[in-house]
């Protein structure tokens, strides 16, 4: 088992940063999303040990979180920068991988393979400070994989990258769950982890709302209320008629469009269909949430704001 | 993968190092070495032919090299050693090693004794140099021993408060410098025996024979310099050190130091 929280509760006092989060995660590749302020780096930070639950109980790959036995295992990538500017990419990241108990020779060595892998081992030996956004970016990926952990942890980890070094970024973090490791990525951009990972957990205001595949995320959807937008010829005609079978929540009508608030989604594709056949309407498009990650987050984050 | 805890904060001590090979920071040290000579040579050269009594000397050099000026060098190097990292944000990446937290610290504490000792034990000898006459190597002896029972002994006690008051570890460390060190150890009662200054006067005097020419029941002797010997007051200040040091680590694994920023809530 990757991670497993038993209704894990942080306080800052009484401002909440997670708030009763029970999941458990298999060993893969997961990602965290959530807009600003949702709790991601609080939850990092509990996973790996920075901060202690108020409430509640967590592991992760079967050791609490500040056991060393863990923290070995572990490499991650804060939200912060953070770096030491005044030395170079190669003394930094040797340095923090003796500190992860590596020998100085074996150490160096690591460090050295691992900035071969972001490919910054031809300015390895540069001041981080004369270093681009993208090249300490993959400069602090190099100091959470250059032990070779078994749980990646990353937070924002594309955060401030051109496109470029996010392509960079992205090939090496695919490299890295193809060769079998696990890898936890918080964002609160989701075509980030989508090409990543399909498997993951949403979370806004400390809580968690969703987790599983987009698959998964989509299924649930069709029981909570979700939006319809119809193009047709007779949307005043289909109002009355989507009224009177219970099927909305609540219908707009604007020229030749109509939209429909529904928490019976399947039923409603279903009594569209059947007007359509029967050639009582003409219907030109239907546009609902589709499958895509965007939506299922939005949808989610209006149930859980109370909107939907 | 099997360094130890002690070859990790060798690793530690080393990085330190070499970050700290600046000219600025050498140049401050160097200030720091040389001030205390500096100043007493102004005062021999100012005495003229008046010749300062050897116990004045002795005070005069104690109180400018193993106190002002090795409290100074730990003080700069020892009380924002766990600050600079959260101020830095960089404290999130030695946290999340094994051990790394400790390592940091006794690393970091290493570093900042080896770089005020040669500061006090510079001081301590061209001051000696520079004012005494008579009994010179015994002088010479005493000073530098104090120098680096001062160094080891304050870097602890910085260190400490750098780690309970990370935020305002500088202030507090002066706050504490003048309250406790200046202040209360100069007070004959029972806080001044909590205060690292008096265990360094009781050797001063102990060391020195200053307590050979005053009566050892003298009231007033025991009041400001105890009782006990050179070795007892030896042992309490090391006692006293492994204590900071102990109670700096427990904290340090049980707090949590998070900065605001890598908080997102």
């Amino acid at each position: 088992m990757l991670l497993s929280l038993e209704q894990v509760t942080r306080l800052y006092g009484i401002v909440i940063g997670v708030n009763d989060v029970t999941l458990t995660l298999p060993e893969g590749a997961h990602g965290i999303l959530g807009p600003n302020g949702a709790g991601k780096s609080t939850l990092l930070n509990l996973i790996t040990g920075q901060l202690r639950p108020s409430k509640g109980k967590l592991t992760v790959l079967g050791h609490s979180p500040r056991d060393p036995a863990l923290l070995r295992r572990l490499g991650y990538l804060p939200g912060s920068e953070g770096m030491y500017a005044d030395v170079s990419a190669i003394e930094w990241v040797t340095y923090l991988t003796q500190l992860q108990g590596f020998r100085a020779s074996d150490a160096r060595q690591r460090a050295c393979r691992a900035m071969e892998r972001v490919q910054l081992a031809d300015v390895q030996d540069r001041k981080i400070s004369t270093f681009s956004r993208g090249m300490r970016q993959r400069t602090r990926l190099a100091q959470a994989i250059a032990h070779e952990p078994e749980l990646l942890i990353l937070d924002e980890a594309f955060s401030g990258l051109d496109p470029i070094a996010r392509h960079t970024m992205t090939t090496l973090l695919q490299q890295w769950i193809a060769e079998g490791r696990s890898l936890l990525i918080a964002s609160h951009v989701l075509h980030e982890i989508e090409s990543l990972t399909r498997s993951f957990l949403l979370i806004s205001g400390g809580r968690l709302l969703a987790s599983g595949s987009t698959e998964e995320i989509s299924r649930l959807l069709t029981s909570v209320p979700a939006t319809v937008e119809l193009t047709l010829n007779e949307p005043r005609k289909l109002a009355a008629q989507l009224v009177a079978s219970g099927l909305i929540d609540s219908v707009r009508v604007e020229a030749d469009r109509l939209h429909a608030t529904t928490g019976s989604g399947r039923e409603l594709a279903q009594f569209l269909a059947e007007q359509s056949v029967n050639g009582a309407l003409e219907i030109f498009e239907v546009r609902s949430s589709d499958d895509s990650l965007q939506d299922v987050f939005h949808s989610l984050m209006k149930l859980h704001r109370g909107i939907a | 993968m099997n360094a130890t805890l002690i070859e990790r904060i060798v690793a530690v001590f080393q990085f330190e190092w070499r970050r700290a090979l600046t000219w600025p920071r050498m140049t401050w040290m160097a200030t720091l070495a040389f001030f205390p000579p500096a100043l007493l040579l102004l005062m021999r050269w100012t005495a003229g032919s008046f010749e300062i009594p050897w116990q004045g000397a002795a005070i005069a050099i104690f109180a400018l090299a193993p106190s002002i000026a090795c409290i100074m060098a730990v003080f700069l190097w020892a009380t924002p050693s766990i600050s600079s990292e959260l101020e830095g944000r960089s404290w999130v990446y030695l946290a999340v090693r094994p051990d790394g937290p400790v390592a940091v610290l006794l690393g970091k504490y290493l570093a900042a004794v080896t770089w005020a000792l040669p500061v006090g034990l510079i001081a301590s000898t061209l001051s000696t140099l520079v004012l005494v006459r008579e009994q010179v190597l015994r002088m010479l002896v005493v000073q530098n021993s104090l120098a680096i029972l001062s160094c080891i002994a304050y870097a602890a006690v910085f260190l400490l408060i750098g780690v309970i008051v990370p935020k305002r570890a500088m202030v507090v460390g002066i706050i504490y410098g003048i309250l406790f060190e200046a202040a209360a150890s100069t007070i004959p009662a029972a806080i001044n025996l909590i205060t690292i200054q008096h265990r360094l006067r009781c050797l001063l005097v102990r060391g020195l024979g200053f307590d050979e020419s005053m009566a050892e029941d003298n009231v007033v002797f025991q009041a400001y310099f105890g009782q006990g010997s050179l070795l007892w007051h030896t042992g309490i200040l090391l006692a006293m050190t492994l204590a900071f040091l102990v109670i700096a680590v427990a904290i340090l694994r049980w707090r949590e130091f998070t900065t605001a920023s890598e908080t997102d809530t």
